[in-house]
């Protein structure tokens, strides 16, 4: 077995054995859809431009903010704290293998939340599927790198893993309130419209539902979870210590 | 040829100089103890020995190794406990130990290693639950697991308690009959008197004296000390005067006596003839923490609360 392999296989027990990570990634995208399904959340509304397609991707998005911003960074910026990576330092493997195996498991878990809320989603609430299928992974991955671009960020200039919950909870409410979590579709006022084309988690949500829907989405959103994901993840692996 | 070699070695952080000029050279298989209050600059220098810091001046060998040149050779042979060094708390102690043995070439058996460690029956207890005793052994049983030749052991027994102190001596003498050649960085000094074999007197980043710690002791050993409280009222000059007294020192209802030659008769017989009773009475031999003063003329533990 490779060294990162043997590493991520024991984060992911690691990860596995959190409860808050656990409940975050898999609890709350199944409660969202459970509750606001039942509430009738998911119909289209031509009147407030909410489409069937909020409710999922809300679901998907909130869990892919709550790895990314919180749980990876917490980790990572804890496991400096704790002297881990500097005692990974001392042996002949790089605590870079310990990052990697940290996005991948969270990755994982995104991913498996997404499943989770499609097959939840088009089984129970009739909610469909993707329509565009291709531009929904784009979508998808764009979203993921954008907000672990994020995350590494935070874990990179956190000084100790309580540091790094608190800055990804700052960074959180914010995203969700500019993402239209609470305001969505034509409910968002219209000073804040333009935050949501660019901000990570605003644009990621209006590029999945755009593909939910069957378009492709919308290359303002593109280009800004790329951007995002350059220099987020740029400026992370420069300023990035070990210990 | 000694294993690890330190020529000279300076490190700074900014204006402040924790090592300034320290040289010292470790023979394989030998336990060799780094000794000093905090602050001393020990642990700067063993991380420079361990390639987690580069030197400013001077050179560090260590196996014929340049630590900062060939870190990555330096790191299959060399295994380091550091200091404050934790691990994921909700990892269990057979995973950090299969997972660490994952990381070399030809490592030890961690199942030999745990019960060598006396920690097989905690081998499926997570890090969060394990007693500050059996982290320290896990963190021994990780420096240890890569088979490595050379060991730095920094302040191993700093929070335990003294029964689990007492067992990891007895591990360290284990490790060494191993044929692991040790480096013990320390600043207690009956941990450095039982188990090194030579050691270095590290003091405001310089070495104030290297020796085995009886040679270490010998430097200093032509002085006693004798402490005792008098049982009337004491006139400190009918001591000083004495040819054998070189210092007499109060601290609180007792005195300390300095001094060489016969000492205890001389005390006591003038104090006799004082009609003064030495009560509580006490004889020190020169132990490490007096050929420190002596060597460095200041006290240890002044500096270790400094």
């Amino acid at each position: 077995m490779s060294t990162l392999t043997k590493i991520t296989t024991v984060e992911s027990k690691l990860f596995l054995r959190d409860t808050t990570s656990a409940v975050m990634t898999f609890a709350l995208p199944i409660g969202l859809m459970i509750v606001f399904g039942s509430i009738g959340l998911g119909e289209n509304d031509p009147e407030t431009g909410i489409t069937k397609a909020f409710l999922p991707v809300m679901a998907l998005a909130l869990s892919a903010a709550l790895l990314a911003l919180s749980i990876l960074p917490t980790v990572l910026a804890t496991y400096r704290e704790k002297g881990i990576l500097r005692r990974l330092s001392t042996t002949p493997v790089h605590p870079g293998n310990v990052l990697a195996a940290q996005v991948l498991v969270n990755l994982a878990a995104l991913v498996a939340a997404a499943v989770m809320v499609v097959l939840l989603g088009g089984a129970a609430f009739d909610l469909g599927t993707p329509s565009n299928v291709a531009g929904f992974l784009v979508a998808f991955v764009l979203t993921a790198t954008a907000l672990f671009g994020v995350g590494l960020l935070v874990a990179a200039l956190a000084p100790t893993g309580k540091a790094a919950t608190s800055i990804g909870m700052l960074l959180f409410f914010p995203s969700m309130f500019f993402a239209g979590v609470w305001t969505p579709g034509d409910l968002m006022p219209s000073w804040g419209r333009p935050i949501r084309e660019v901000s990570p988690l605003g644009a990621g949500m209006e590029a999945l539902q755009d593909a939910w829907n069957g378009g492709w989405p919308d290359g303002t959103n593109l280009l800004a979870l790329v951007v995002v994901t350059v220099v987020a993840g740029g400026v992370a692996a420069r300023v990035f210590r070990w210990e | 040829m000694p294993i690890i070699d330190v020529t000279n070695l300076h490190k700074a952080y900014g204006s402040t100089v924790a090592v300034d000029d320290v040289s010292f050279a470790v023979e394989e298989g030998e336990i060799f103890g780094i000794l000093g209050p905090n602050g001393a600059g020990k642990t700067t220098t063993v991380e420079c020995i361990e390639g987690l810091r580069r030197p400013d001046g001077g050179s560090v060998s260590v196996l014929g190794l340049d630590p900062v040149r060939d870190r990555a050779d330096i790191r299959k042979v060399l295994g380091a406990q550091l200091q404050e060094s934790e691990l994921p708390e909700k990892i269990t102690v057979a995973e950090a130990l299969d997972l660490y043995a994952s990381f070399y070439a030809s490592p030890a058996n961690p199942a030999e290693l745990l019960a060598d460690l006396g920690l097989t029956e905690k081998a499926g207890t997570r890090f969060e639950k394990l007693s500050g005793g059996q982290k320290q052994r896990l963190s021994i049983a990780l420096a240890l697991v890569g088979n490595p030749r050379v060991a730095v052991l920094d302040e191993l027994t700093t929070g335990l308690d003294p029964q689990a102190r007492r067992d990891t001596w007895q591990l360290i003498e284990q490790v060494r009959a191993r044929g692991v050649t040790i480096i013990l960085v320390t600043h207690f000094m009956d941990e450095a008197e039982r188990l090194c074999d030579r050691l270095a007197l590290i003091d405001g980043g310089r070495v104030a004296a290297i020796d085995s710690p009886a040679g270490l002791i010998a430097r200093v050993a032509s002085e006693q000390t004798l402490r005792f409280r008098p049982s009337s009222p004491l006139d400190e000059t009918v001591l000083t005067a004495l040819p054998d007294v070189t210092r007499v020192a109060r601290d609180g209802g007792h005195y300390v006596v300095t001094g060489t030659g016969n000492l205890p008769y001389t005390v006591i017989t003038t104090l006799a003839a004082h009609d003064v009773v030495a009560a509580e009475l006490r004889m020190d031999q020169a132990s490490l923490e007096d050929a420190f003063v002596a060597l460095t003329g200041r006290s240890f533990e002044h500096q270790a609360a400094a």
